[in-house]
């Protein structure tokens, strides 16, 4: 048993600690309990049921809260942010993610505040006039403001990768909204460290008084009916899996709005071409290692699947046996920083993996779940067991056309890698019909490039199919009388 | 040993009363469970092709000791391992070319000419000699048992048995008109046990009564996901289903809807019908107790004769919010005052009877095995928690050895209060996954479990 960790409830700008009395142990990942105040006792302190009171936050400029984040964006550096480090170190025990790419992603964390970026975020989501002031229509329309007013939001954080916690942070900002992370109990400290440093940096500025960070037990009916009312919550974005908001639906009623950002599915495609040259065969495996091996497959953007344009013919299916062996070849050669050798085996996969491989009439596998490895269907199917692919397994599914794999699209296809790029323009709006929200190239050859590639966006693009800060603030219309009298043609 | 128990055949151990094969002293019933499956895995060993190729893989040239048979077990996973492709497009020759490296039999032979359903070709196979039984877990993916005429004998003896130990009726002997709370036939293994024997239990098929008189097609057990999917594309006729299966989906599809008010009726007729008579009802705990309290809000007071059989199951799935003394309810209900129960899954002939003390006993032609969470065999001694593995040695002509899906707590001292020996579970028996489950973690990582709560979640369902 680990020592009992001590996670406070932020409360816009307040610290607050267990103590006798005030104090609950719950159940992290990888035996790291940790110990916070109850917070059956702190239900006002998580919410704001008078929504006067965030007057301040609406009468701060953009610039204001941009140059704040900015500032604050600036202290958050592993090196010398002692609330990281403790968060940094329970997000490795929990054991998510490999050390080298756990550094990397908290590396990462400043840049997301660099301030061109925030200022495209809330310029192109929303527009930076209607997040200031009330913008006036044109022309007879004069008379008519629309204005973008921040709301009450509580976001239900995915712990899998620690970015969640500061885009969560950020969103909520730029949005002028007051905010309350609910924690999820495999990352209870990344927010929890965002907003201590938030604090120090200026307890009393608008955006940190209006910051609460709690973690309780998914499916606490007593926090869930306290918190979500209508008279307390306006908008609330759901991340990932349903364990933790499974008992929220029973609460919800018309007035809160909720933005699901549910779990996705991400695949490849790989067109026949690619079996024409040896070098088009490595460049396809190192784009297949990249985009299934980042982040050692944690995140919804892997790869899982890998369609194949492909007869099943002995011949053909030995192509593909070779481009999967480049694959894993070439996942040993990733850097550390994208990519490791997983720490322990994923038993319930090998199970599965074990299982495929006494029917070779019908799959051909090859690696493991240490260092990573393939299953080939031989048919024109996924295997049953896809939803488990992890650990840098990934299923290689054969189909004579990729018009085939429509049928296996819908709202869960959030990223498609493909290769060779001249699929591109003859699939892009097929695809796009049947449901995947992301098409990313995997040429190039170089891990890193790729990698950056696939996440080389402007600000403000869709997440998911869907723009999160547009729909979580409130559209509010002023309508003036007309400046001048509106002509009514109207019958005598 | 009391009895005569041949290592060569352990099909004759299930001919021997129950009680005697509950009171083997330990150490001889091991040596022939030993002596048994060292035998018969040596024969499967290069007459089954699934169990060829594991032990092949895993390097297990002979069963020295009862350990030795953990690594040969199959995954309970190998009753499935044929993709859902050829089952939805109903491709029959390589299904039974699948099915055929699990059984010593030769399927090949079977004639697969016309067939068009599941259920045709499970049909088919039985006019072969062979009782395929099904089961679906939580995938909803069908599992095929390669069971066949050979095991019937030692398998209806095993059965009668297991009822007759936790019941206390022998059904060899005492007719009781019996009530079953389900289709009267079908492919499903429990369906089909019942099939098999209840009628010859019950003393006749007019003493058998089943809720619905029809059968519950394997075809909709299979096809139920891709039916669903087509279904919400509008599709289901491209299918190319047999129309009259896509009518008995609806008559089903209807029958779950109004299940409750069925039961009812059909119950409410028995309690008339049969008052003052001794009779055996078998139903899921969770059936029984909605009968009961259904019943006791509607004023019906049954009153069967005395040494009548309550015969429950299946835990409380689906009535998650029942009392705690919903026991007493049945039992007051039913003025039957004992709930007979036994434990047993699709792999296993054998099945295990729940003696006064509250404990599921092993006959000695299974053999319990109770891994840890790394699925090394734990200690058999003392009490131990873990996934449970079986070697069924009833199973003659199809490997038995299995890693079930269920966490059960086991007790190895055989020395039960209710005097029966052998090992024996709690009767907290649980998924496996269930154990595994553990907090709320979340990750933006799409599965279909995650997926699916997440519909239903949105649906308001969850």
């Amino acid at each position: 048993m680990n020592d009992t960790l001590n996670v406070p409830i932020i409360s816009r700008g307040r610290v607050i600690m267990p103590s006798a009395g005030d104090s609950v142990v719950f159940k992290g990942r990888g035996g790291a309990d940790f110990c916070s105040p109850d917070p059956h006792k702190h239900i006002h302190d998580l919410v704001l049921g008078d929504t006067a009171k965030l007057a301040d936050l609406h009468q701060t400029s953009m610039a204001n809260i941009i140059d704040f984040l900015v500032e604050f964006g600036k202290r958050l550096r592993l090196d010398d942010n002692p609330w990281l480090q403790q968060s940094f170190e329970l997000a490795l025990q929990a054991g998510g993610l490999a050390e080298p790419i756990l550094r990397g992603v908290y590396d990462n964390l400043p840049h997301m505040f660099d301030p061109n970026m925030l200022t495209g975020l809330a310029d192109k989501t929303i527009g930076l006039p209607y997040l200031d002031g009330w913008v006036p229509g044109e022309g007879k329309y004069a008379n008519v403001r629309i204005r973008a007013i921040g709301t009450r939001q509580l976001h239900i954080t995915a712990g899998n990768v620690p970015v969640v916690a500061g885009l969560t942070i950020i969103r909520a900002a730029l949005t002028k909204s007051d905010v309350l992370i609910k924690a999820p109990s495999n990352d209870p400290l990344t927010s929890n460290a965002l907003a201590r440093t938030m604090i120090e940096l200026d307890a009393n500025h608008p955006v940190t008084k209006h910051l609460a960070v709690a973690y309780w037990k998914g499916g606490d009916e007593t926090m869930d009916s306290q918190i979500i009312r209508t008279t307390r919550i306006d908008k609330i974005t759901a991340w990932g899996g349903m364990s933790s908001v499974k008992h929220i639906q029973k609460f919800l009623s018309p007035g809160n709005d909720l933005t699901a950002l549910n779990p996705k599915y991400s695949m490849s495609m790989i067109g026949r071409e690619t079996f024409e040259s040896e070098e088009a065969m490595d460049e396809a495996a190192i784009g297949l290692a990249t985009i299934s091996g980042f982040f050692n497959q944690t995140a919804c953007a892997n790869t899982r699947i890998v369609y194949v344009e492909s007869a099943t013919d002995e011949e053909s299916l030995d192509k593909i046996v070779a481009l999967g062996r480049k694959m894993v070849a070439a996942y040993a050669k990733l850097p550390a920083v994208l990519s490791t050798s997983a720490a322990a085996p994923n038993k319930e996969l090998e199970a599965e993996m074990e299982t495929a491989s006494m029917e070779d009439d019908f799959f051909h596998v090859e690696g493991d779940t240490i260092n990573g490895g393939f299953v080939l269907s031989k048919f024109p199917d996924r295997v049953d067991f896809y939803d488990k692919l992890d650990n840098r397994v990934v299923n290689f599914v054969p189909v004579a056309s990729l018009q085939d794999v429509v049928k296996w699209c819908n709202d869960t296809t959030q990223t498609v890698g493909i290769y060779p790029e001249t699929l591109r323009a003859q699939w892009l709006d097929t695809f796009a019909l049947a449901g995947v929200q992301r098409l990313v190239p995997l040429r190039g050859g170089d891990p890193l490039q790729i990698y950056s590639d696939m996440h080389h966006m402007p600000p403000g693009v869709p997440h998911d199919g869907i723009e999160p800060m547009r729909r979580s603030v409130r559209w509010v219309i002023d309508m003036g009388p007309p400046q001048h009298a509106a002509s009514l043609h109207m019958a005598a | 040993m009391a009895i005569s128990l041949l290592a060569e055949n352990p099909a004759g151990w299930a001919q021997h009363s129950f009680d005697e094969l509950l009171r083997l002293p330990r150490e001889e019933r091991e040596a022939l469970q030993l002596a048994a499956l060292k035998l018969r895995f040596a024969r499967m060993r290069e007459k089954v092709p699934a169990l060829q190729t594991l032990a092949a893989k895993q390097g297990v040239e002979s069963i020295e000791k009862i350990s030795d048979v953990l690594p040969v077990c199959f995954d309970h996973r190998v009753l499935k391992n044929y993709p859902l492709s050829i089952l939805e497009n109903r491709d029959f020759k390589r299904l039974t070319s699948w099915l055929n490296k699990l059984t010593m039999h030769d399927l090949l032979k079977v004639d697969l000419e016309g067939l068009s359903t599941i259920d045709g070709w499970l049909d088919r196979l039985t006019d072969y000699g062979m009782l395929i039984g099904t089961s679906s877990g939580t995938t909803g993916k069908l599992s095929f048992v390669p069971r066949s005429r050979d095991e019937l004998s030692s398998w209806r003896a095993s059965y009668l048995a297991v009822n007759y130990a936790s019941s206390g009726v022998d059904s060899e002997k005492v007719k009781l008109p019996m009530f079953s709370a389900v289709y009267r036939g079908g492919h499903q293994m429990m369906l089909k046990i019942q099939s098999l024997f209840a009628a010859d239990m019950a003393g006749g098929e007019e003493h058998w009564h089943t809720l619905y008189s029809g059968t519950m097609p394997a075809d909709l057990m299979a096809l139920s996901g891709k039916l669903q999917a087509a279904e919400e594309r509008g599709e289901i006729e491209q299918l190319g289903l047999d129309p009259a299966l896509l009518e008995q989906r609806t008559l089903i599809l209807e029958q779950g809807r109004r299940k409750e008010a069925d039961m009812e009726a059909w119950f409410g007729k028995l309690v008339e019908e049969f008052r003052g008579h001794r009779v055996k009802i078998g139903a899921p705990f969770a059936e029984l107790y909605r009968l009961a309290k259904a019943g006791t809000e509607k004023g019906l007071k049954p009153s069967f004769a005395e040494g009548s059989v309550l015969m429950g199951g299946g835990g409380m799935k689906g009535y998650k919010d029942a009392p705690d003394n919903w026991e007493e309810i049945i039992t007051d209900f039913f003025g039957i005052p004992k709930i007979s129960n036994m434990y047993g899954f699709s792999e296993c002939i054998g099945h295990m009877p729940m003696c006064d003390h509250g404990f599921f006993h092993f006959f000695p032609y299974a053999i319990p095995l109770v891994l840890d969470a790394d699925a090394t065999e734990l200690p058999r001694e003392g009490v131990q928690t873990g996934r449970l593995a079986v070697v069924d040695l009833l199973a003659e002509t199809y490997w038995g050895g299995f890693i079930s899906g269920d966490e059960v707590t086991m007790h190895w001292d055989e020395q039960c209060p209710c005097g029966w020996g052998g090992p024996r579970i709690e009767k907290n028996v649980r998924r496996y996954s269930e154990a595994e489950g553990g907090d709320d973690k979340i990750t933006c990582a799409g599965s279909a479990q995650a997926y699916n709560e997440f519909m239903d979640f949105v649906a308001g369902e969850a």
